[in-house]
């Protein structure tokens, strides 16, 4: 460490704006969840777990002692992580083969489709969200052709639903999935493909055997980029999915926003936090792990 | 002796039109089964497409490609009873040494006992018993190469393709797996074809030599007799070290394929004249002779005479660097002996050689 003593002071600046735009606010989401609901909206400083109740229980507003499970937010919960899971998994799909696409280009034209891909992150998200629903909406697009060319004879209900949602999000969070595939293709030695063949492997054999264990890096990293923003996401869920396919996101600004009720909103954002926490080790321990190799 | 692979007018070009790149001219080629076969050539001359095509990695464009005489060409790499060992070794980094020599046998359906004694028996071939589990990146790059060989030779097939697989290893390493190599190759009985561009490597354990420049096979033979009769200026100047010397032909002809060159210093020398070229009586020719070929005799005797200029100390030999009389250099080769010193630059020696060492050359 000889004169190396002041070089820590170099990420000073990023520590700061971490502490004060991070750890700061996370700090006080967590003290809040402990304080009781002001009438308008905001704290009164009375110490209070009925926030952390609240979160998954309801009670009775006549008699406040009869309990029961709160399964609106249960189901929030589980939609929130169902539709997170079907986001990584349809982007997970759809990227695999456009980066493999892409990684097999000559050098110089694989900049353009890079570029191509990272194209929709030049629009504001808000504005992208729109124009799906602009396509989707029961008089939009989609169904206008449709009724025009005479395949239906009534529009197809596709905004407010799960599938609108899904739609938006995979559409959002697919170049999260397709840069670290294709990153990790690139360094992948192709003569192992090659030496897959030699060895008698079919095609679908050199993928699973060969070409995904070595892209896995890629999938993990795509998979985190991907998974962890779709289960906090609000725009996407608030526009297309409306009030019947809420998420996460949704109900925790609801919190803040008309419920006027920011401990049992804090107490929310804190338990994503953990989840987000908790299925990223759960999923590194799981899928991370350098499988089927034994140690002598 | 039965043909393993045949190739028969086989081209390759990449590119359309008057941009296209012929790998291949024109290659017409038989290996023996059992053969230990070498492709031989700079790089860029096409002896790793000619290996690619024969792993089914590449397709002709035109031309035959039969192993065992059956018809194999549009056949993908993994319907030919061939397995190749590559250059970068391409083991796969996720799989132990194990299940990287398995992983042939397990694609072709074996049973898990049958692949589990098969691999034991490949580990002890190549000496890596000890190494079963470790990854790729955790064993040398010897180690590396001995796995990628047994993984190749675990399915048995009935050839073994090698591009270039000693260029990584350093020249000790090198040398103790060339007569690995020959060794297995000896005692699994496959057809081995070997892709280099290390001259020496290539005379040391083929039993045939195909020399390929710019797509096409320039000779094919034994390794004596490439050395020996090398066809042309290319393969001369290519395998082994050689003297050029530019010679009046003075007779052709004495007795067939014979012929009496005027050296340098105005003595003649009868040299061997191949049949496919027939130049003029009186016209200077190009004739070669081996640096080893050639002998110092005191000044005034032999063929020739001439100056030494430089001496290049080789270990077990010394490189003469002469002038002779007519200011042509020449390189003779002497072995060390500590008794015999070797001479001092501006010592003037006489050069003999024994009859057949000259040879007149196609231009």
């Amino acid at each position: 460490m000889r004169g190396h003593g002041w070089k820590w002071l170099l990420c000073t600046p990023a520590l700061i704006v971490l502490l004060l735009a991070a750890s700061g606010p996370l700090l006080i989401v967590a003290v809040y969840s402990f304080l009781s609901p002001g009438n308008m909206g905001g704290v009164v400083w009375d110490f209070s777990l009925e926030a952390w109740f609240r979160v998954f229980f309801r009670r009775d507003i006549f008699e406040p002692d009869q309990v029961e499970l709160n399964t609106a937010h249960l189901q929030v919960f589980w939609r929130s992580v169902w539709l997170s899971l079907q986001t990584t998994f349809i982007c997970a799909f759809l990227g695999f083969p456009t980066a493999w696409f892409i990684a097999t280009r000559p050098r110089h034209t694989r900049t353009v489709w890079l570029f191509l891909i990272t194209i929709p992150f030049w629009t504001n998200l808000l504005i992208r969200t729109f124009a799906i629903q602009e396509m989707i909406r029961n008089n939009g697009t989609i169904n206008a052709v449709l009724l025009w060319t005479g395949v239906i004879d009534s529009p197809i209900q596709m905004m407010f639903t799960e599938f609108a949602v899904l739609l938006g999000m995979a559409y959002v969070f697919l170049p999260l999935m397709v840069l670290p595939l294709y990153a990790a293709m690139e360094k992948m030695d192709f003569s192992l493909v090659e030496a897959g063949y030699d060895l008698y492997a079919s095609r679908l054999n050199v993928l699973w055997h060969v070409i995904l264990p070595q892209v896995k890096p890629g999938f993990i990293a795509g998979s985190i980029l991907v998974f962890i923003p779709a289960i906090g996401a609000y725009v996407t869920p608030r526009i297309l999915g409306g009030g019947r396919t809420m998420m996460l996101g949704n109900l925790i600004a609801l919190q803040f926003g008309q419920g006027r009720n920011w401990p049992l909103g804090a107490a929310l954002a804190l338990l994503m936090l953990v989840m987000v926490v908790g299925a990223l080790i759960f999923y590194l321990r799981v899928v991370g792990r350098n499988d089927g190799v034994r140690r002598g | 002796m039965s043909q393993e692979i045949e190739i028969t007018g086989l081209n390759k070009s990449f590119g359309q039109g008057a941009a296209a790149f012929h790998a291949l001219r024109a290659i017409d080629l038989t290996i023996a089964t059992g053969e230990f076969f070498t492709l031989l050539g700079p790089s860029g001359c096409g002896k790793t497409t000619l290996l690619r095509i024969i792993a089914g990695f590449e397709e002709p464009s035109t031309g035959v490609l039969r192993i065992n005489g059956k018809d194999v060409t549009g056949l993908g790499p993994d319907k030919r009873p061939i397995n190749t060992v590559f250059q970068s070794y391409a083991l796969f980094p996720h799989m132990s040494v194990a299940q990287n020599i398995g992983f042939g046998l397990k694609m072709l359906g074996k049973p898990k006992s049958e692949i589990k004694a098969t691999v034991a028996e490949m580990l002890q071939l190549v000496r890596m018993e000890a190494m079963a589990d470790r990854l790729p990146s955790e064993i040398s790059g010897g180690q590396q190469q001995r796995v990628a060989l047994a993984r190749a030779l675990a399915p048995r097939p009935r050839v073994l393709l090698l591009d270039e697989p000693l260029s990584a290893l350093d020249l000790k390493l090198r040398k103790e797996m060339q007569s690995e190599l020959k060794r297995l190759q000896t005692e699994t009985g496959i057809t081995f074809v070997f892709v280099t561009h290390d001259q020496e490597e290539a005379l040391t354990m083929s039993d045939r030599i195909a020399v390929m420049s710019a797509g096409e096979i320039l000779q094919l033979g034994p390794p004596q007799e490439i050395y020996n009769a090398p066809v042309n200026r290319f393969v001369a100047d290519f395998i082994g070290d050689t003297n050029f010397l530019r010679l009046r032909l003075r007779v052709k002809a004495v007795a067939a394929g014979e012929a009496v060159l005027e050296l340098p210093g105005g003595k003649q020398a009868s040299a061997r004249l191949p049949a496919s070229i027939s130049p003029p009586v009186g016209s200077l020719v190009t004739a070669v002779i081996r640096p080893e070929q050639a002998e110092p005799t005191p000044a005034g005797q032999g063929e020739m005479q001439a100056v030494v200029a430089s001496a290049t100390f080789f270990g077990t030999d010394t490189h003469l660097h002469l002038l002779l009389d007519d200011a042509q250099g020449f390189v003779l080769r002497r072995q060390n002996r500590p008794d015999q010193p070797s001479p001092a630059p501006g010592t003037k020696l006489g050069l003999t050689f024994a009859p057949g060492a000259l040879r007149v050359l196609e231009d």
